[in-house]
């Protein structure tokens, strides 16, 4: 396995060429994005000395109206929005400092999230993502930066996850290569929409869009999934092939492709359409797994312990190559990545050991309910979103952070609930396993 | 000589017939182990202690020259362009050596998969 990891890593390095062509959601930074160091500060004249990161090009940036001189920190690698809108060229939109101070609570902070982030993944495939960037950015780390943070801690989290898994019997390598070299492309069809909405309807409607796209996917999609897991949880939770599946597995399309440990042969044409809308949807919402697990299990007929492993393979795939990305660009803070896998390197392994005690249908359950909660944290976004595109009356302004409250504490809890649950679900095969190896030993002593 | 698992049951039979339980059980233990590849009764596994110590001592001295030497290593790793093989070629370092760390971890927790 480590030796198809190493060709594989290989296999990705030729991707970086053509790597600039994605700069957007999951791909890249803006080109309104400076990175570099302030060297000087004119207060009479408001504007800042800006060196360059990398070329050394001195430039000079006038402050925004809010903008205060004591604000701007001197000799720190900063991160510079431009104001695209701004009359005259090169104001500043707004400054960050690119490295936060560490600090112990920060510390404390990164090491849980990457437990339960980690947890999560090794037993769904996924997660994690959509609750580590926030709460990164909510530490103080620049919005650009928490994304490639979270990116370069994804992959190698995924690769661990996956290989443990594949040991157990449990991921289809064929069919995550096969998944992800499609997801790829669906990235980069996201991103064209995503680019295309800004252009067309601004921020606001860009951050509608994606709230939109998170509720309907979610709503639907999760809830498919709880209705599917609570009908097997009352059956007794023997799993069967979805019918769609089976209807899709009948069409004899060349090329026709055999997935071994799925136990699937399906045509390309159906994984195609799964792989690519796994893609968009991890360009738009980070997670692209909530289509890629629930698209393997309904669409191509794999079982949820297969899928929700091969999806490990698809996030190495997409988050090494994501990583490229961010890297060219110079935006990863090491630190970050390197902290949140101290613990998520066990969660992951924790996870993936859980899903060999447990049922089929509890991957469900956890898919479904970490889905469904996600869905609530961006739908009492969406409020907001409309009073900026003047669709809706403004509201009162503690209302508006109430729901930035309620958005952001959901995250927490869907983490929160799913990682419960597999823990529960853990112990209770663990404590079973155990009293039927007793039982067995106590028979064999007669 | 090699003994069947015929043989071998038969022998543990005649022990415990003889008071023998513990030579009996052993017998047994041992066949079912070489003949599934799983025992009812496992023997005690070695837990991987010297393991986990060396990867822990590895993982976490790499930890302390990263974070002790902070500020060098963000920023060369910030630079931009061909230097991203800095941050994915330190996050598959770190993902060999504290995932290596992280797994004997559990191994020596108790926590194994279901076999």
């Amino acid at each position: 396995m480590k030796k198809l990891l190493i060709i594989l890593m290989f296999a990705l390095l030729p991707l970086s060429l053509f790597a600039h062509s994605a700069m957007a959601a999951g791909d890249g930074p803006s080109k309104d994005m400076l990175k570099g160091i302030i060297t000087e500060v004119n207060a009479a004249e408001r504007t800042v000395v800006f060196e360059k990161d990398g070329t050394k090009e001195i430039v000079v940036l006038a402050m925004n109206e809010k903008m205060q001189p004591e604000d701007m920190k001197l000799n720190q690698k900063v991160l510079i929005n431009l104001d695209k809108h701004a009359e005259a060229g090169n104001v500043m939109k707004d400054v960050s400092v690119m490295f936060m101070d560490m600090n112990a609570s920060k510390l404390i902070a990164l090491l849980v999230i990457g437990a339960v982030g980690g947890l999560l993944s090794g037993f769904i495939g996924s997660g994690g993502a959509f609750v580590m960037t926030p709460a990164m950015m909510s530490l103080g780390v620049p919005g650009a930066v928490a994304v490639a943070s979270n990116m370069c801690h994804k992959f190698p989290k995924a690769m661990v996850g996956a290989y443990k898994r594949w040991k157990y019997g449990q991921a289809d390598i064929k069919l995550g290569l096969v998944m992800a070299s499609t997801a790829v492309i669906g990235v980069q069809i996201g991103i064209k929409i995503q680019k295309y909405i800004l252009a067309q309807f601004g921020g606001a409607g860009s951050n509608l869009y994606i709230s939109a796209v998170f509720m309907v996917v979610l709503v639907f999609v999760g809830g498919y999934v709880f209705y599917d897991a609570w009908k097997l949880a009352k059956g007794g939770g023997k799993e069967t092939v979805s019918k769609l599946a089976l209807r899709m597995q009948k069409i004899q399309l060349a090329p026709m492709m055999h997935f071994k440990t799925a136990k699937v042969t399906i045509s390309a044409w159906i994984t195609i359409p799964v792989g690519l809308l796994t893609g968009m949807l991890a360009a738009t919402i980070a997670v692209g797994g909530f289509i890629g697990v629930p698209g393997m299990i309904y669409v191509i007929g794999a079982s949820a312990v297969v899928a929700s492993a091969t999806e490990l393979i698809i996030a190495f795939v997409m988050g090494a190559w994501g990583s490229v990305q961010w890297g060219l660009s110079g935006l990863i803070d090491i630190r970050l990545a390197l902290l949140l896998l101290a613990t998520s390197l066990i969660g992951v392994q924790l996870g993936a050991l859980g899903t060999t005690y447990v049922k089929d249908y509890i991957i469900k359950i956890v898919m479904a309910t970490t889905m469904l909660i996600v869905a609530v944290s961006r739908g009492v976004k969406i409020p907001g979103y409309l009073i900026d595109l003047e669709l809706m009356n403004p509201i009162q302004e503690n209302t508006l952070a109430l729901l930035e409250g309620i958005s952001f504490w959901s995250l927490v809890a869907a983490l929160g609930s799913a990682a419960l649950i597999i823990i529960v679900a853990m112990v209770k095969g663990m404590t079973a396993d155990s009293r039927s190896k007793k039982a067995v030993l106590g028979v064999s002593n007669g | 000589m090699m003994t069947t698992s015929f043989d071998k049951n038969m022998s543990a039979v005649a022990f415990a017939e003889a008071g023998e339980h513990d030579t009996a059980r052993q017998i047994l233990g041992e066949n079912a182990a070489k003949q599934h590849g799983k025992s009812p009764a496992p023997a005690a596994k070695k837990k991987p202690y010297l393991k986990t110590i060396i990867f822990g001592t590895i993982s976490l001295s790499a930890y302390y020259m990263l974070f002790t030497n902070e500020k060098l290593v963000t920023e060369i790793f910030t630079m931009g362009g061909w230097r991203w093989v800095y941050p994915v070629g330190a996050a598959f370092f770190f993902s060999f050596i504290h995932g290596a760390f992280a797994s004997n971890l559990l191994s020596t927790l108790g926590l194994e998969a279901k076999k």
